[in-house]
């Protein structure tokens, strides 16, 4: 029964990190998307449980595509990703109907408690 | 019914009650139409009597009764007259009296011929008449559900906390009817560091139900629940000093519940960690130890802290006092008496305070003229001013003085700040009874003072100018008990300073070193600081000396910053200093000793008085013997 998950970052270090953290966690990670418009694109398509978003992307930012994809979908859930010091951003993002967030550095129990949180709380 | 076991609280209420109305009175004679004055005196008068009475207490009873007649009267006639502040003070005065004797355990003193005198008093004076304003109706707040406060607590290292705290405020919004929060949802969206969320909440939601859902969410600490005060008539808040009884919010008990009940649970993930050998979760259980004690900390200091207000509340009385004595005409104004302070520093303040302001009517002040009492906050400190715009103090007078008495040399004479020379009025024998409105003025009582403020763990100050009115600061710790302390290590002995004293810990390489005369000096801040060895200070042999960089402390001596020389800085702790008994308590320097994780025994010193020697005293050596 594996939740399953789109990550979209556009550093595939980071993407295959958090990818490493949900497969040892027993999600499924469904799809990627390396930018704003491929996330867009792979959520229409694969219909996810959960998209984590990177807040800063080429094309499209996190924070556009996250806008368009609640527009539509307002029960998404779709966790931001941010650095340190990019509140002002991550307040927008939670504005605009991110169910949460996580901060780089990554931390595993971290992410994986707020992916858990998120799916249970609003599922 | 037992009813002895109420007198304590019936003393502390009922003193209360006396240092408000002791103001009130005072409040009403330059305002005697005070409508909110006239009830809340009325209000006290009648709560005595209450009290009085239930416990069998017929003199006090009657008293108070007759002081509630009396503000009835003004209530109907919507102001007090002249003439009766003075008999209200004279019934205070021995309302305060009675409470005396109950406290004693006396027989109460007797009240009828003053209830006689004022009666006959009364006759003769008409009351002039106002129509009396209605009272405000209480208005409900409309809505659904009951009302909740909600009062949540982040994690300290939580991430962008504002964002965190906004999807707070929309689960909530989900759980009921959102009315307001402190932050509001505005200013969360400009970002910043929050640490607590309060809202008020409509909800047909269980409380349990909240408490799980919020509870449930990343890097919440600690949410908390109360029913919403704000739908109950307002009450003045009360408090109270001395005694032996605390009035706590409930709120507070119900947070040591929980702290227990979490304390409880750790206790057992501790045990499993250990009988099973989870390092991991051992050191994760460590962690959330820490946390809880924290937050246990933080809370029973909270029981024990008290507004200012309690140990200012009687100032304007005083300062009444002593211009109807003096004949001078003084303007007191108190601020900051909401800030607070644990109960142990208000009480050993209570008279210092008095004496700061009594001094400043009877010295500073000439004939008319303005003394001002101000309190604030300043990171872990309270800063407490005492200010007239009286005729100061100089310098050059002092420094006569001090020479005259043999308290300092010439050639200190020469040598001292202004800034340290008004510090000597704070010297034991400046000043005498028979010579103080002359020169200095100040020197009465200001050694007690000192002591008083130095014994808490905080700091005296004085600036003034000749002419320009005089300024003491104090500066307080807000606590006692449990203090932060640097360790360092000196000839193999541990010693813990106060960080409060503390400015910075530098590595001062040698040849940074640099000698003004015979001082060996650095330069800190753009500013040269003399090095003294802590060694020698607390009289333990002198370090061989050896190559590398020199650990110092800098920390604020008399007014001047020093550089201590110590052996090895150790690292800072949060210590729970114990007080010392005789025969230890008597030596200068020794702020009190305190036991560390390992078993060992620590003295905790304070620069600042370790730096003035006093002659004749003994001298403190931490290895505790005379050779």
């Amino acid at each position: 029964m594996g939740l399953r998950i789109l990550i979209a970052d556009d550093a595939l270090f980071m993407r295959n990190m958090l990818r490493e953290i949900f497969v040892k966690a027993g999600f499924q990670v469904v799809g990627e998307a390396a930018n704003g418009v491929e996330a867009i694109e792979r959520y229409h398509e694969l219909r996810p449980d959960l998209v984590t978003m990177d807040i800063v992307m080429p094309l499209k930012s996190g924070i556009e595509a996250l806008q368009q994809i609640t527009r539509e979908d307002p029960d998404a859930r779709v966790v931001m990703c941010s650095a340190l010091g990019q509140e002002a951003l991550v307040i927008e993002a939670v504005h605009a109907g991110a169910k949460d967030f996580i901060v780089k550095p990554f931390m595993e129990e971290r992410v994986l408690d707020v992916v858990r949180r998120v799916t249970k709380s609003q599922g | 019914m037992d009813m002895q076991k109420y007198r304590g609280m019936f003393l502390s209420e009922t003193q209360e009650h006396l240092r408000s109305m002791a103001r009130l009175v005072v409040t009403l004679e330059k305002n005697p139409t005070d409508r909110e004055g006239i009830d809340s005196l009325f209000r006290a008068a009648h709560s005595i009597k209450g009290m009085a009475a239930s416990m069998g207490y017929e003199q006090t009873a009657q008293l108070a009764h007759h002081l509630e007649d009396l503000m009835d009267g003004f209530r109907k006639g919507g102001a007090v007259s002249a003439a009766a502040i003075d008999r209200l003070l004279a019934g205070v005065d021995l309302l305060e009296g009675l409470l005396e004797d109950v406290a004693a355990e006396q027989p109460e003193r007797e009240v009828g011929a003053f209830l006689a005198a004022a009666v006959a008093a009364a006759e003769k004076e008409p009351v002039p008449l106002v129509p009396a304003p209605t009272a405000m109706p209480a208005t409900p707040l409309p809505g659904r559900g009951w009302p909740l406060q909600v009062s949540v607590e982040l994690a300290t290292d939580a991430a962008a906390p504002a964002a965190r705290a906004l999807l707070l405020l929309r689960e909530l919004g989900r759980l009921g009817t959102l009315q307001d929060s402190i932050p509001s949802e505005e200013e969360l969206r400009q970002g910043g560091a929050v640490r607590c969320l309060e809202a008020w909440l409509l909800t047909e939601e269980s409380p349990g139900r909240i408490q799980e859902a919020l509870a449930a969410m990343a890097e919440v600490e600690r949410v908390s629940l109360a029913v919403d005060r704000r739908r109950e008539p307002p009450r003045t808040p009360r408090r109270e000093e001395g005694g032996r009884t605390v009035r706590v919010r409930t709120e507070l008990l119900d947070r040591f519940i929980n702290l227990t009940g979490e304390l409880i649970t750790n206790r057992y993930m501790l045990q499993t960690a250990f009988r099973e050998t989870r390092w991991t979760e051992a050191g994760e259980a460590l962690e959330q130890l820490r946390r809880l004690i924290a937050d246990l900390h933080h809370h029973v200091l909270q029981v024990r802290m008290m507004p200012l207000e309690s140990i200012t509340g009687r100032l304007p009385r005083l300062v009444r006092d002593l211009c109807r004595k003096s004949g001078k005409n003084v303007e007191l104004r108190v601020d900051g008496e909401e800030v607070e302070l644990d109960r142990t520093i208000l009480e050993e303040l209570a008279d210092p305070l008095v004496h700061l302001v009594r001094n400043a009517v009877d010295h500073g002040i000439e004939a008319r003229g303005a003394i001002s009492v101000r309190a604030w906050r300043e990171k872990d400190l309270v800063l407490l001013e005492v200010a007239d715009d009286g005729r100061g103090m100089d310098p050059v007078a002092i420094r006569r003085k001090a020479l005259e008495k043999g308290i300092i040399t010439s050639a200190q004479a020469r040598a001292m700040l202004d800034r340290d020379i008004l510090l000597l009025v704070c010297r034991p024998g400046f000043s005498t009874a028979a010579e103080i409105t002359e020169i200095s003025g100040r020197g009465v009582g200001m050694d007690v003072v000192k002591t008083a403020v130095e014994n808490l763990g905080g700091s005296l100050d004085i600036q003034s100018e000749p002419g320009r009115g005089t300024r003491f600061l104090l500066k307080l710790p807000l606590s006692v008990a449990i203090i932060q302390v640097l360790l360092v290590e000196c000839a193999g002995h541990t010693v813990g300073i106060p960080v409060t004293r503390v400015l910075r810990t530098l590595d001062v390489a040698r040849e940074d070193v640099r000698s003004s005369g015979r001082q060996m000096v650095i330069s800190f801040e753009e500013e040269m600081v003399p090095l003294l060895s802590l060694r020698k200070m607390i009289q333990l042999p002198a370090r061989p000396s050896s190559g590398g960089s020199l650990p110092v402390v800098v920390a604020e001596g008399r007014r001047r910053k020093v550089g201590l020389v110590v052996d090895r800085l150790v690292g800072q702790r949060e210590v729970f200093v114990k007080s010392l008994a005789f025969p230890l308590d008597r030596l200068p320097g020794l702020h009190g000793a305190t036991v560390l994780g390992d078993g060992s025994v620590i003295f905790i010193i304070d620069p600042q008085s370790l730096l003035e020697p006093r002659p004749g005293a003994p001298v403190f050596r931490p290895r505790g013997e005379n050779s």
